[in-house]
């Protein structure tokens, strides 16, 4: 198989091409907010939170047809309703709040899952829950242009806040910082973002490809500024690599961009040169290993 | 103008969380340029008594003033030192990235980090001996050097006021001596410092002034007229008579000649 055959040929494909860009596009915000996720310790909030969108997609579904703004705004309360109910169950009850997330979460998906296995047939409900990048169309580019555009525009003018408040949010409050501005801004991002990506990706998987490349990253960099490039880098690199793998193997396109993405974190995991594994291993048994030789 | 004009003042001031109250009547004056030790046992109120000077709580009665103003208005006067515990050692960031962040509450958004800014991190980080550190990733660092990150960051904001909680807790005796050491020249150079401190002992040795705390003030003043066994005993046996003094039960921290 030449190099034409394998990167160029499939994107001679008109819907190929805008899976790509979306894909792309989605790198670029998905990198920056899952940076953010992943310090915040927030990632398997993030990954509850995908999962209690569905049943807000499924209700604007219903209603308002494939109208990208009535998803969002769907999704956006579904995401508020578990955000906002949980907090309020951790606070009325002696449930603790990730616990109430937990449970609100899983009763939000089978929602969305009892929801759309009511729908006409000609909707899979699979469509939802993994994307199909044959099905992205010229408004769903749109929308991840515009989602990643509101993402980057947040975070050029609020950088500053949000580095505050992701290091020490205590510090932040104390200069008159307004930390629960940042805090839900960040998650209507993240809602967002999701709705973007759920045509590419779904709205399960698609948090792979936000949280995959920070973590990567994580791994690797000691600043601040580095690690969002070297995520939103990854992420770009691994949505290219997993859709042309996709073409030439018939693997699902979400599926495939976020096992490269694992490929990749695995990797880095076990060989990162300062952080991984193997690096912290040898370094404890060089310690012992001096240890003993004093002792002798 | 008189020598030494009380820069924080608490004027009957009562906190409460919920029905419990945290601080009860609570009437003490700071002087400017001191440096004030807020001592009690657990649950005397210390950590509410710092939060109050920020405007972070509800006052149910009384009145915080700093200088002539609200806390809310004179917060860039103000610096607040998280516990230790608090920060994400691990996160990626380097020892000047968080000393920067004291001039990040003085830039608007669309503001450049310019000349001014960096020349006070690098006269921040100069004044606690960081600046060859400044490269370095927050964990590479010993315990008495983060918590000096922390004191440069206070220093870059261009505050006159520190607020620490438990600066010394988990600190090793070289680490204590030295957290001393600057605190004492800060005190020479006209800031004022209040710090949460739990060790009786490291109190007297490293602060001028104390407030006794056990949700009232016991006492209040010069240290030596604070820590006396009387209010010592009235602060953490409220009076009781137990067997052991506090006092002798803090480790001490004399180097063995």
């Amino acid at each position: 198989m030449s190099f034409h055959d394998l990167i160029v040929d499939p994107f001679s494909f008109g819907f190929m091409q805008r899976g790509l860009f979306s894909a792309l596009l989605l790198s670029l915000s998905g990198g920056l907010l899952g940076s953010i996720l992943v310090l915040r310790r927030l990632a398997l909030m993030g990954d509850a939170l995908s999962h209690s969108l569905l049943p807000g997609i499924a209700v604007a579904w219903l209603l308002f047809g494939t109208n990208t703004l009535a998803l969002f705004v769907g999704a956006l309360v579904a995401g508020l309703l578990t955000a906002l109910g949980s907090a309020l169950v951790s606070r009325l009850t002696r449930v603790k709040e990730d616990a109430a997330f937990g449970a609100l979460f899983t009763v939000f998906f089978a929602a969305g899952v009892a929801l759309l296995s009511r729908l006409p047939a000609r909707v899979n409900l699979e469509h939802f829950l993994f994307g199909s990048i044959l099905g992205v169309s010229a408004s769903d580019l749109r929308l991840a242009a515009l989602s990643s555009a509101i993402t980057v525009i947040v975070f050029v003018v609020a950088r500053r806040s949000i580095l505050l408040e992701t290091f020490d949010p205590v510090f932040n409050r104390a200069t008159g910082g307004r930390g629960p501005i940042v805090h839900a801004g960040l998650l209507a991002l993240t809602v967002l973002n999701l709705v973007a990506a759920m045509q590419t990706m779904g709205v399960v998987l698609a948090l792979g490809l936000f949280l995959l490349p920070a973590v990567t990253a994580y791994l690797w960099c000691d600043h601040f500024a580095l690690l969002l490039l070297v995520a939103v880098a990854v992420a770009a690199a691994c949505s290219f690599a997993g859709i042309v793998f996709s073409y030439h193997s018939g693997v699902a396109s979400g599926a495939s961009i976020v096992l490269c993405l694992g490929i990749v974190f695995l990797a880095s995991a076990l060989f990162s040169p300062r952080h991984g594994a193997t690096a912290r291993l040898v370094e404890f048994i060089r310690e012992r290993h001096s240890v003993h030789r004093s002792a002798d | 103008m008189n020598a030494a004009p009380n820069i924080l003042r608490f004027q009957d001031v009562t906190v409460r969380y919920g029905r419990q109250p945290a601080l009860q009547d609570v009437t003490v004056d700071i002087p400017c340029g001191s440096l004030t030790a807020v001592l009690g046992p657990n649950g005397a109120g210390k950590s509410t008594f710092l939060k109050a000077c920020l405007g972070w709580l509800p006052l149910t009665r009384g009145d915080i003033r700093i200088g002539d103003a609200h806390p809310q208005h004179a917060l860039p006067r103000l610096a607040y030192l998280p516990q230790r515990h608090a920060v994400d050692w691990d996160f990626p960031i380097t020892v000047r990235g968080v000393v920067e962040q004291g001039r990040y509450p003085s830039l608007r958004p669309w503001q450049r980090f310019g000349d001014r800014d960096r020349a006070l991190v690098d006269r921040s980080l100069d004044e606690l001996g960081l600046a060859c550190l400044a490269e370095r990733q927050i964990s590479q660092l010993s315990g008495g050097q983060q918590q000096r990150i922390f004191l440069a960051r206070a220093l870059a904001q261009g505050a006159d006021i520190f607020l620490l909680d438990e600066p010394f807790a988990g600190l090793d005796l070289l680490a204590v001596e030295e957290l001393a050491r600057i605190l004492r020249s800060w005190e020479a150079q006209g800031r004022t410092v209040l710090a949460a401190v739990h060790d009786l002992e490291i109190a007297r040795r490293a602060f001028g002034r104390a407030i006794l705390l056990a949700t009232s003030v016991v006492a209040a003043g010069p240290m030596e007229s604070v820590l006396t066994e009387a209010n010592i005993d009235l602060a953490f046996r409220r009076g009781k008579g137990a067997s052991e003094n506090p006092l002798r039960m803090t480790r001490t921290a004399e180097f063995p000649k």
